[in-house]
């Protein structure tokens, strides 16, 4: 079996009423890597992992997912379907959304009881998961009405529940505290080395060096403009100063005015 | 500024704004389902069940002062499962002038149940005349519906919501059709919230909400906006139910066990009703 996992050939998507949101990429995903998808907002991050999640289908070009082509009626078979869904999950931008359930236990449980998981393991899966993320004491909770940290780590454990061979993480660490971003940061590299494929949308770009091995950069005419290895692009300053992705500060140092760019 | 303004102001705030901390504290609180108390410590489906045949006994007793007896029991339950009496009072009979004034209304007058008078009174003309047996039988329908209405307030405050839609699921209700009520408690929620911040984002720009026809245009346009947002939000949920699998048949985990204090409670409650029905026969 070819290690490819997934292969975009000229993707364009627009949303209803022409909105384009990707005008022409290509790429190849090779089986355990870790990719970073970076870009200002509205470049077209989630809308290519819903691409490769097999949500939404491109109007233009192809995507293929482990040698097969995704099209609309591939998911009407539901075992392929399910074929496709224990491999890849995808953990969304916003965690409002993701979480559908009425307990934190059975938003968990869901993606396996769906993919015809027996509920003893299902049942051991929720223990696990609830560990490695430490949610153990939220499970009777109602999702929604956590913090945003706690609902990030909720919709990481419904995925992590399913042990799909790809992730997808949309903004996983965006609007969340130090701590608990390291502990995101740290999963994912805890994946990647347990053999995970690892795709994240970020514009954060503290992280990057960490989670990539290779990083591709979107721009606002929503499609690749850059690809290479993390250093190669967080020392292009001038580059991404010209893409809005890094922060222009301002500080008074012993009265005298001083600005820097903001790069780890 | 004039005091009348001031006035005018702030009253679209605090209404809706109370008017939804209201709402999300009245249907969507957990704070005394989550207490260690007498009813939370039931399996919820035999409670479930208790409840319903404590409710068949308030709908057909024909007796107020059964059914009265029946509302007693819902204050001990009550006191047991350490719920504030006076919290749960101001619960219930939020709920009941509503229901009961609306249909009592056309039933206390002559037209409606002929009888001996027991006062009468000209109001723009009409002639009303309130008579005996229709002030029993009002007194016997707010009895009723304030019983009834206390029990459902009881089993729902001592109840989880993820485990009274695990209930209707094991009692036999479509599964489809749960996921649809419990994602509407979550957009009922969701919704309050974000009309929540709504406001407190204007009020932190403005100062203070609305005054004036503008405020009002504000209001109006954030809420139909927030409704606009649930909507499409309706169908992301739907891709990321996709996402983890769901091929239009959701599966969900069932874990309820039933101990013997269950049963137990069950039996009492099925001998109480049976007994209230029995006193029933006799009077
Ligand atoms: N549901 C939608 N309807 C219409 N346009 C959309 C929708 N979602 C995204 N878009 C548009 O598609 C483009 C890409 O969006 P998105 O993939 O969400 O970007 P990113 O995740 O990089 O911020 C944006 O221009 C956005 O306005
Ligand atoms: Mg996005």
């Amino acid at each position: 079996m070819s290690d490819i996992i997934f292969e975009l050939q000229d993707v364009h998507y627009a949303y209803p009423g022409k909105f384009p949101a990707l005008c022409g990429v290509d790429m190849t995903i090779r089986s355990g890597e870790k990719i970073a998808i970076i870009g200002a907002n509205g470049t077209g991050k989630s809308t290519l992992l819903q691409l490769l999640d097999g949500l939404i289908f491109p109007h233009h070009g192809q995507v293929t997912a482990f040698g097969e082509l995704l099209r609309e009626n591939s998911q009407v078979d539901e075992k392929a379907a399910h074929r496709f869904r224990r491999r890849v999950g995808l953990v969304f931008q916003n965690a409002d959304i993701q979480l559908f359930c009425p307990s934190v236990r059975e938003d968990i449980a869901f993606g396996p009881l769906q993919l015809g998981v027996a509920e003893e393991e299902v049942g051991r899966r929720i223990l696990e998961v609830a560990q490695v993320l430490d949610i153990r004491h939220l499970l009777e909770r109602v999702p929604h009405q956590l913090s945003i940290g706690e609902k990030r780590r909720v919709a990481i454990a419904s995925v992590l529940a399913i042990d799909p061979d790809v992730y997808l993480f949309d903004e996983p660490t965006a609007g969340l505290d130090p701590l608990t971003v390291r502990h995101i940061i740290d999963f994912i590299v805890n994946a990647n080395q347990r053999g995970k494929t690892i795709i994240t949308a970020t514009h954060d770009l503290h992280a990057i060096g960490e989670i990539a091995d290779m990083v591709y950069v979107f721009g606002q005419n929503k499609r690749i403009i850059m690809g290479g290895t993390p250093d190669s692009i967080l020392n292009d300053r001038s580059f991404l100063e010209m893409n809005n992705l890094v922060h222009i500060h301002r500080h008074h140092h012993d009265g005298r005015e001083h600005v820097h760019q903001h790069l780890p | 500024m004039s005091n009348a303004l001031n006035k005018k102001r702030d009253f679209i705030e605090p209404s809706i704004l109370s008017a939804l901390a209201f709402l999300k504290d009245a249907t969507l609180s957990e704070e005394y389902a989550n207490r260690k108390g007498f009813l939370q410590s039931l399996d919820p489906r035999l409670k479930t069940l208790s409840f319903l045949a404590f409710l068949v006994t308030a709908i057909s007793l024909k007796s107020a002062v059964l059914i009265g007896t029946l509302y007693g029991f819902c204050f001990i339950f009550a006191i047991l499962s350490r719920i504030p009496v006076r919290h749960f009072l101001v619960r219930t009979l939020l709920f009941i002038p509503l229901f009961s004034l609306f249909m009592v209304l056309p039933t206390l007058f002559s037209i409606v149940t002929p009888g001996e008078p027991v006062c009468s009174f000209h109001v723009l003309g009409l002639n009303g005349i309130i008579t005996r047996p229709g002030l029993d039988g009002a007194v016997l329908f707010v009895v009723r519906i304030a019983t009834s209405v206390s029990l459902v307030v009881l089993l729902s405050l001592t109840t989880r919501h993820s485990e009274l839609l695990k209930v209707l699921r094991v009692l036999g209700v479509p599964q489809l059709f749960v996921l649809t009520i419990s994602m509407c408690f979550r957009y009922l929620y969701l919704f309050a919230t974000m009309v929540e911040n709504i406001f407190t984002a204007i009020k932190s720009r403005v100062g203070v909400v609305s005054h004036h026809r503008h405020g009002q245009n504000v209001v109006a346009w954030n809420l139909a906006n927030t409704w606009n947002r649930t909507t499409q939000m309706s169908e992301e949920v739907y891709m990321a139910m996709l996402s983890r699998g769901y091929t239009g048949e959701p599966r969900l985990l069932r874990v309820f066990h039933a101990t013997l204090k269950d049963w137990v409670w069950l039996c009492c409650a099925l001998i109480i009703c049976a007994g209230l029905f029995y006193r029933g026969q006799i009077l």
